[in-house]
């Protein structure tokens, strides 16, 4: 403890120590002259040996190291900008695509205390639901004593006046803002003592975003009324831009929960259990609950599940069988909707991870190709350093000395890498960010962790490319070709993953673009009124459907209406789980009246349509069909909440899972219960536009208080083909960034070999060869390394696009055109680069060349 | 007589043995050490002087400025009291060890 005290007092004060040294051994060399003894030798040596005792002299080593880096990376700037920028462009994908994950995966959202917060979602051995009940959580509420606080909140779409665009609304637990810590930066946000009262008089609080978007920011709004949905709300308050709940994205207005069936006319949300028969289309409330201190989340689970037990012994309808609470960290911005269903839900993080792998797998390819790339630079200028090295060998340097000065350039470099990585990949993020959309609180300004993580990754990236050089460049050995050849393949094989996954995307995305998708995307409208929203009986909802349909049908234009339980491409979708042949699968299920193959343009392909009265009939699609274990499914069996028979079987057509090549489809007939959560669907001779306006105020007419969602098909396809799209573009760019650093690698490489067979070439110049034989010899080294590279990275895009599988709209990800025009594209391009300074050799003067040197 | 022929423990042994008798420049420890050992031991200033500073590290000596035979200003080394504690244990310590090496070498 003392010594190490002792050691970092000699650091700081060396110079002083040094000079007392100095003297000391002065002082000794003239008491021995005066006896007439020997010369001691080299003093300078000697007392860097005795300094070498106080335990620093590597710390001066590399400080010696360091300044000597610089000189000679400012000597070569070419050089070292080169290096930089490569690195830089490894380094900062990487730090954009980690720093995007930093934000969504691993820091809490900007609310208080969001350690203690849990999400509640319902689960059952056999169902799960993401929502729960109104009534279910206010038990929980009153009843638990493990959680200080529950917090609801309800999402819906809300006609602003005068505006095409509905406004989004939260529909939130008075305690929601409160107890999230959010604070206005104008008038109030939600409070449990005002707005939780009976009788309390509806308010809003505006979202940052919304109040500068739709009214300038204007602070006299506070106190004014609104009109939501055709009903007057006045403004409490606007609250501060950091604030946006516990999802990814940002609502405009803030509303109490309890006023919910004033916007939403006959909306039994809030109803609670007493006379309820059942809960299969029960609407339901996101949940989150904040722990009592002392309390973990097991504790709450078990409580929460005991409780369940006890609701479920006065209302067994209302609540499942062995229903439980399944808890989750609360405080990270959800992205997912809700989803409902049976069995048991996809493992969510385990999609998140997924998705974290592939970009991740992605983005350190791109390092990989920068960092072979520079350690090919390195080697071959290591030959140019052939001379410097030896005086230095000759002057008494140590090989792992010579090593350690040549990394610590290496280091030097990945550390300028890191910086500019940093800087660019802070530029990368912030264009994502503002691309994607994000709350305000997303911030593009690195953190601890990306900062740590930049730097980790230049050291990583500094062993990748400036180890074996080092050790090369301090041995002189210069003919360690090996090492060079599978710098090349290495480079070769993750240029190729690159553009081999861009080229499955790019593939996809024009696939889905030119190809069927089974529908008519072009010419039909969906309408969602969300009758149950509404508290709409299945009589009331089949008097507002008829007439509904009548209208539209008396429009010019209009083929024909038909009826859905889920809306094509919408954001709603049901599936179930069954078991065909011994093999589990899931079913996309809709329930649809007989005009909806018509009307959507899918093709029956066999057997008959559904008819009315149908009760226990199916109409399957050909996917499904294809799944059959023995020959023809018509008129056989399938198994589900009870038995069905298959009567017909329709074109395939994805319509809720257009990405998924795997997604089968059964329809049922629509049955008088499904009618309050029917979408219409409408099919037109012309452009669907027209179609929209007319729709909206049809809508008006039969039912003021509701308000239809209506969207053209061809709206939400593109939709829904965005994120592809963007990935497409993301990926492809990322491959033609390894493509050109490839690129430039090789020439430099081919360049070097030129420049070191110089003589030789010159010598079979004079004798006779020809040209096309030079070009072998200089080009033949690098057949082999290219060729293994080819094939490894054909292997690694294999591997890596399988996880892709599901998201290439039906293009198999082995398809061969991709893989061989991704390896055909690389070919071509980096042999075009080689064949510039390779024809080089071709005009070397014999004489000049026998001359050289 | 070529260094590595004294391991550095016994160096340290030493070099804490003859400054017991009081403060010493670095010159006058590899002087006292040869004449004491009758001419046999002669300390390197390649050795020393690492040594010291080893020492020095441990807190067993500290140093001083003073005045040398020649009238030159010079650092002077004393024991400090872990110096004489580490002295006395390294002592006792040598004397069995040597004392173990000697009844080898007679009997065997």
């Amino acid at each position: 403890m003392h010594e190490l005290f002792r050691r970092l007092r000699y650091l700081l004060s060396r110079g002083r120590r040094d000079r007392e040294l100095a003297n000391d051994m002065e002082f000794h060399r003239e008491m021995a002259a005066r006896e007439g003894t020997r010369d001691p030798g080299n003093t300078l040596r000697l007392r860097e040996e005795a300094r070498e005792a106080w335990g620093w002299m590597w710390l001066e080593r590399f400080g010696q190291d360091l300044r000597y880096a610089g000189r000679m990376l400012r000597k070569s700037p070419g050089f070292t900008l080169a290096a930089v920028l490569m690195l830089a462009i490894g380094i900062g994908v990487n730090v954009a695509a980690f720093g995007f994950f930093n934000f969504v995966l691993w820091r809490p959202v900007p609310v208080r205390d969001p350690g203690s917060l849990l999400r509640l979602e319902r689960r059952s051995p056999d169902r799960f639901w993401s929502d729960m009940p109104y009534a279910e959580m206010a038990f929980f509420r009153d009843q638990s004593r493990t959680l200080s606080a529950l917090l609801a909140q309800k999402e819906a779409r809300l006609f602003v006046e005068g505006e095409s665009k509905p406004a989004r609304a939260n529909f939130v637990t008075a305690n929601f803002m409160s107890e999230l810590g959010a604070h206005p930066v104008w008038g109030r946000v939600l409070d449990p003592g005002r707005d939780n009262a009976a009788g309390a008089e509806p308010v809003a609080v505006l979202s940052y975003g919304f109040w500068e978007r739709h009214f300038g920011a204007d602070p006299s709004v506070v106190g004014k009324t609104i009109r939501l949905n055709d009903k007057p709300v006045t403004v409490a308050g606007v609250v501060s831009r950091e604030f946006s709940g516990l999802r990814m994205s940002e609502p405009d207005v803030w509303i109490a929960l309890r006023q919910q069936p004033y916007f939403v006319a006959g909306s039994e949300l809030l109803r609670n259990f007493a006379g309820d028969a059942g809960d299969s289309d029960r609407d339901g409330v996101n949940v989150w609950a904040r722990l009592r201190p002392g309390f973990g989340p097991k504790a709450a689970e078990d409580e929460l599940r005991l409780l369940a037990r006890e609701l479920r012994a006065q209302y067994p309808l209302a609540i499942w069988k062995n229903e439980s609470i399944a808890t989750t960290p609360g405080g990270f911005a959800s992205i997912h909707g809700t989803e409902r269903g049976s069995g048991t839900p996809k493992n969510k993080q385990a999609e998140v991870y997924r998705i974290v792998g592939l970009v991740g797998a992605l983005t350190l390819l791109i390092l990989a190709a920068a960092c072979g790339n520079l350690g090919g630079l390195l080697l071959a200028r290591g030959v140019t350093r052939q001379r410097e090295i030896s005086i230095r060998v000759s002057v008494g340097a140590g090989k792992g000395r010579l090593a350690r000065q040549l990394f610590t350039e290496s280091i030097l470099l990945a550390l300028l890498g890191s910086a500019a990585g940093l800087a660019l990949g802070s530029a990368l993020l912030r264009a994502l960010v503002v691309f994607t959309d994000s709350p305000a609180w997303v911030s593009a300004a690195p953190d601890w962790r990306v900062i740590c993580f930049a730097v980790g990754l230049g050291f990583l990236a500094a062993v990748l490319f400036g180890l074996t050089p080092a050790l090369q460049g301090a041995r002189q050995r210069h003919r360690g070709t090996i090492m060079r050849q599978f710098l090349i393949g290495a480079q070769v094989a993750a240029s190729c993953v690159l553009l081999i996954v861009a080229g499955l995307l790019v593939r996809a995305l024009n696939h889905a673009l030119d190809s069927n998708p089974g529908f008519d995307v072009q010419h039909v409208i969906s309408i969602d009124p969300g009758l149950d929203g509404h508290g709409y009986s299945p009589a009331a909802a089949r008097a507002y459907l008829q007439t509904f349909q009548a209208r539209l049908r008396g429009l010019p234009g209009v083929e024909s209406v038909a009826l859905a339980s889920i809306a094509p491409l919408g954001h709603k979708t049901t599936s179930t789980g069954t078991e065909i042949g011994g093999r589990g699968i899931e079913i996309q299920v809709n329930h649809v009246d007989p005009a909806f193959f018509q009307t959507m343009r899918i093709p029956l392909l066999r057997g008959r349509n559904l008819q009315p009265g149908d009760t226990h009939a199916v109409v399957i699609s050909q996917s499904l069909a294809r799944l059959w274990p023995t020959g023809d499914p018509l008129g056989r069996p399938l198994t589900l909440d009870t038995n069905y028979t298959v009567v017909g079987v329709a074109g395939s057509a994805r319509l809720t899972a257009l990405q998924d090549p795997d997604s089968v489809e059964a329809y049922f007939l629509s049955s008088e219960p499904d009618l309050p959560s029917t979408t219409l669907v409408v099919k037109t001779a012309g452009l669907p536009e027209s179609l929209v306006p007319l729709a909206a105020s049809i809508a008006k007419d039969v039912d003021p208080k509701v308000f239809p969602e209506i969207q053209m098909l061809k709206t939400s396809f593109r939709l829904k083909l965005r994120d592809t799209e963007h990935s497409a573009l993301a990926v492809s760019l990322l491959g033609a960034t390894a493509l050109l650093l490839a690129c430039l690698g090789i020439v430099g490489l081919v360049a070097y070999a030129v420049s070191q067979r110089t003589k030789e070439i010159g010598i079979r110049v004079a004798l006779g060869a020809r040209s096309t034989h030079v070009l072998s010899i200089v080009l033949r080294q690098f057949f082999w390394p290219v060729a293994a590279g080819l094939v490894g990275g054909m292997a690694g895009g294999a591997a890596l696009s399988q996880i892709l599988r599901r998201d290439l709209y039906g293009i198999s990800f082995l398809d061969p055109l991709t893989y061989a025009a991704a390896i055909g594209i690389f070919a071509v391009t980096v042999a075009l680069a080689a064949l510039a300074p390779a024809r080089r050799a071709l005009r070397v003067d014999p004489m000049l060349a026998l001359r050289y040197e | 007589m070529p260094k590595n022929e004294m391991p550095s423990g016994a160096l340290v042994l030493l070099i804490l043995r003859v400054l017991r008798s009081g403060p010493l420049h670095g010159y006058a420890i590899a002087q006292r050490i040869h004449s004491l050992s009758s001419e046999v031991l002669r300390v390197e200033e390649g050795v020393l002087y690492p040594a010291l500073q080893r020492i020095l590290l441990k807190g067993w000596v500290s140093s001083e400025w003073g005045i040398s035979e020649t009238n030159r200003k010079v650092r002077f080394y004393r024991l400090t009291p872990a110096g004489r504690k580490q002295l006395d244990a390294e002592l006792s310590g040598y004397d069995r060890v040597h004392q173990a090496i000697q009844s080898i070498l007679k009997t065997a």
